[in-house]
């Protein structure tokens, strides 16, 4: 008897822990709870797997983009050997974030093949027109949009394309007007030839707003080495006709000659600074793009989920309805067969959300929709123990046998039959948490928790509070433990 | 309380029902196999093969104007600039006109952008505070299907692993028969409800088959070993104490599974709709592993 009351001071204890837990530390919820906006990266590696140093360069060059965003609160995971996770909460738009993560911003300065003059010169013209006709479908009113107008953007398309002998493969006009743009800025950078300046020799970049009129520039800061060899390319070409183009991702953004008076010395100081008709956001992206470095290799943004606060919140709400009124069902059924067994079980269950919740705040696990759907269902499972432990109090309660008696063997018999059984769920929420997608472990954790502790609550607080009980007299009757009509057999 | 199941005379009954209802499951794998237009043993969700879904509410006073999907579609084709994003799209009002549902194929996060604003100007104003969005690209989806049925085979040989060293032959192999005849089963119910409903099946399918998979076995191994215990105690025939076990039992699975129905029925009435489908193949399961684990499995050991 003094053992069990030593369980009693343990179990209160716990309970006082657990509610003190969760008011010091709030349960994390998932972004379908509180809203938010949720990003799967691929990294794509065409040969081979994704070492560990690739994962980890590709996530630090992530990490330093998205903080340089200046996204707040945002959440950056590894999953699996080659993904990433961002997560966004609050209702902080995807697509800023989209833009800036989804390019590889490999950054590369490039001198002139000699002898392309004339060539560079009749793409630069090309793409001009090009700018142009986009400019023009861009800012088209919906009402100007019609068939006549498309006609007219397709015809000049149409010219180019030819000019180009390339024929462009989207489906629809504004695709294929982006998709000529850049083959022409590829053509561009192809007439160029590489040096050993690379986005690697900057130590910082910026922007800020040109003078003469409303576009953004990007200033570049090379290091000590950076600015040598820029010093050095520069000096090499100043005074010829050769230029010097600036290639992002194979793309030329820029292209600009050097003036005869660093001949001597090449552009010293350091620094540059790209003009290319950036907007404010279009320079802020390649800020952050270029601030964060290039990605080793390139990724791809294969997943998006987007949960409005408002949604998330009554995800919530929908939740806590369906838990409640779980235990509530389940909480009858057992009072109503089991009586004073059931009622036991309830406590135990009651003990068993504490402690669960309790444990999600000190792991941390972070609560989500099936991960809930996994805790309600635990719920059943819970119980599960508590019916097979009093279905054999009660046969030997038939069998003529003292309560204590019975309630002891009862426990004891019930043992090998309900750790077995719990075996096979552990096992698929093993694998679960394994092999499974983020979405995925949430439930097979809530689930797998859930039924370890159910393993302490129905053998261990259920027998506790029961020995409790029938310390009193009042409620030492065995018929208060079987159901009513079937006492007299 | 006695409960009187009489296994031994019903056997046959038992076992015709079920060879029924599992080729009744494969009827249907196979007609969505061959007879859709999918082409897959069950309609697989965008989860598996990519798509964009969106779900947003409108702000309306007090009802919200009734609009046919066909007027909006043919108003988003007028105003938006990227037309192929308007392939295949499939537009619904639900809930009085209030809930808006998309679904397309895969769009960048900035075409479905466009679309919402697009969507925003015809039916709007748009509550953005609502908005369900997710966008899943086709590669993705490929991977989770892999995932998924790896997942299930390697839990699945897991279990059968357990199963084989805990039990004899005979008992092992009747478990793993039950197993997979609740699997089948509720893979073919979901295959019938792909065809005549439309129902499709997402990465959370997967897992409620793995979850039905650990409970169907649990239930069974309380019974088996029920069995076990009483052949070794008690006397009396085989065949009786087979019987016998099993209505020991009855009690036991059946409540167990309504304890756990209830709660799964909690989901279904009052959870989010991400979860409606997930909870009804979990309750199909329980309902169907309870079956075979209390007539069927047993009913496989009893000798002629």
């Amino acid at each position: 008897m003094k053992r069990r009351q030593g369980w009693l001071f343990f179990i209160i204890f716990l309970l006082t822990l657990s509610v003190y837990l969760l008011i010091n530390y709030p349960l994390q919820l998932g972004l379908d709870l509180q809203g938010g906006s949720q990003l799967t990266l691929q990294i794509i590696k065409e040969e081979g797997k994704v070492t560990r140093d690739e994962l980890e360069a590709v996530n630090s060059v992530i990490d330093k983009r998205v903080n340089n965003l200046g996204v707040s609160e945002s959440n950056l995971q590894t999953l699996g050997g080659d993904q990433l996770i961002l997560e966004l909460p609050g209702e902080q738009n995807p697509l800023v974030a989209s833009r800036v993560l989804g390019k590889t911003a490999l950054l590369e300065f490039r001198t002139q093949k000699e002898g392309t003059s004339t060539e560079l010169k009749t793409l630069q013209l090309q793409r001009v027109m090009i700018k142009e006709l986009i400019e023009q479908y861009s800012s088209a009113e919906k009402s100007q949009y019609d068939d006549n107008f498309s006609n007219l953007i397709q015809d000049d398309l149409k010219e180019i394309e030819q000019e180009l002998n390339y024929l462009s493969t989207s489906n629809d006009l504004y695709g294929k007007l982006i998709e000529i743009k850049k083959y022409v800025d590829k053509e561009i950078a192809n007439l160029f030839i590489k040096t050993d300046l690379s986005g690697k020799d900057l130590i910082n970049a910026g922007r800020r707003q040109e003078q003469t009129n409303s576009n953004w520039e990007v200033l570049l800061t090379f290091s000590n080495s950076g600015g040598e060899k820029f010093a050095e390319i520069t000096k090499s070409i100043a005074g010829t006709n050769q230029l010097l183009a600036i290639i992002l991702d194979g793309e030329s953004i820029s292209e600009a000659s050097v003036g005869n008076q660093f001949a001597n010395t090449g552009i010293t100081g350091g620094s540059a600074t790209i003009s290319g008709n950036f907007s404010s956001e279009n320079a802020r992206e390649l800020e952050v793009q270029l601030k964060g470095g290039s990605l080793p290799l390139p990724i791809e943004i294969v997943e998006t989920n987007t949960i409005g606060a408002l949604l998330g919140s009554k995800n919530i709400l929908k939740s806590l309805y369906a838990a409640i009124s779980g235990l509530i069902f389940v909480g009858i059924f057992m009072i109503f067969n089991y009586r004073i067994l059931g009622f036991v079980s309830v406590l135990s269950l009651v003990l068993y959300g504490f402690f669960n919740l309790a444990l999600y705040s000190l792991i941390p696990v972070t609560l989500t929709l099936p991960g809930i759907s996994g805790l309600i269902l635990s719920i059943g499972m819970a119980v599960d123990a508590n019916i097979l432990i009093f279905e054999r109090i009660r046969e030997e309660l038939y069998d003529g046998n003292t309560l204590t008696r019975s309630i002891d063997s009862g426990f004891q018999r019930a043992n090998s039959s309900i750790v077995d059984g719990h075996i096979t769920t552990l096992l698929s929420c093993l694998v679960l948490f394994l092999l499974g997608t983020n979405f995925v472990k949430g439930f097979a954790a809530t689930l797998g928790i859930g039924v370890l502790i159910s393993l302490f609550t129905s053998l261990n607080c259920s027998k506790t509070i029961l020995r409790f009980f029938i310390t009193y007299q009042s409620l030492r009757q065995k018929n208060l433990y079987l159901p009513r009509n079937n006492f007299s057999n | 309380m006695k409960y009187n199941l009489e296994l031994i005379k019903n056997k046959r009954k038992i076992v015709g029902f079920s060879t029924v209802l599992i080729l009744l499951s494969l009827l249907g794998i196979l007609y969505s196999t061959f007879n859709t237009s999918y082409k897959k043993p069950i309609n697989l969700g965008m989860d598996f093969v990519g798509g964009n879904e969106l779900r947003i509410e409108r702000v309306c006073d007090e009802e919200c104007s009734n609009f046919s999907p066909d007027s909006v579609l043919e108003k988003l084709k007028e105003i938006s600039k990227n037309k192929n994003v308007l392939n295949n799209i499939k537009l619904q009002f639900q809930n009085n006109n209030k809930l808006i549902s998309i679904r397309t194929p895969y769009l960048s996060i900035e075409e479905s952008n466009n679309l919402i604003n697009n969507l925003d100007n015809i039916v709007g104003p748009l509550n953005y505070e609502s908005k369900d969005s997710r966008l899943i690209g086709p590669k993705l989806g490929k991977r989770l299907l892999t995932n998924c049925v790896t997942s299930l085979l390697v839990s699945l040989f897991a279990i059968s692993l357990y199963i084989t060293i805990r039990f004899d032959k005979k008992y092992a192999l009747f478990a793993l028969l039950a197993l997979f005849h609740d699997l089948v089963i509720v893979f073919g119910i979901f295959s019938w409800l792909g065809i005549i409903l439309s129902v499709e099946v997402n990465s959370l399918f997967a897992v409620s088959l793995l979850t039905i998979a650990g409970y169907s076995v649990n239930d069974t191994v309380v019974i088996f070993d029920r069995i076990r215990e009483n052949l070794k105690s008690k006397k009396g025939g085989y065949n009786e104490n087979i019987q016998l076990s099993v209505n020991e039992s009855f009690r036991r699975t059946t409540f167990t599974s309504i304890t756990t129905l209830f709660p799964l029925l909690s989901i279904i009435l009052f959870g989010s709709y991400s979860l409606f489908w997930f909870s009804l193949s979990l309750s199909l399961g329980i309902i169907v592993g309870s079956y075979s684990s209390i007539l069927l499995a047993p009913s496989l050991l009893l000798k002629e």
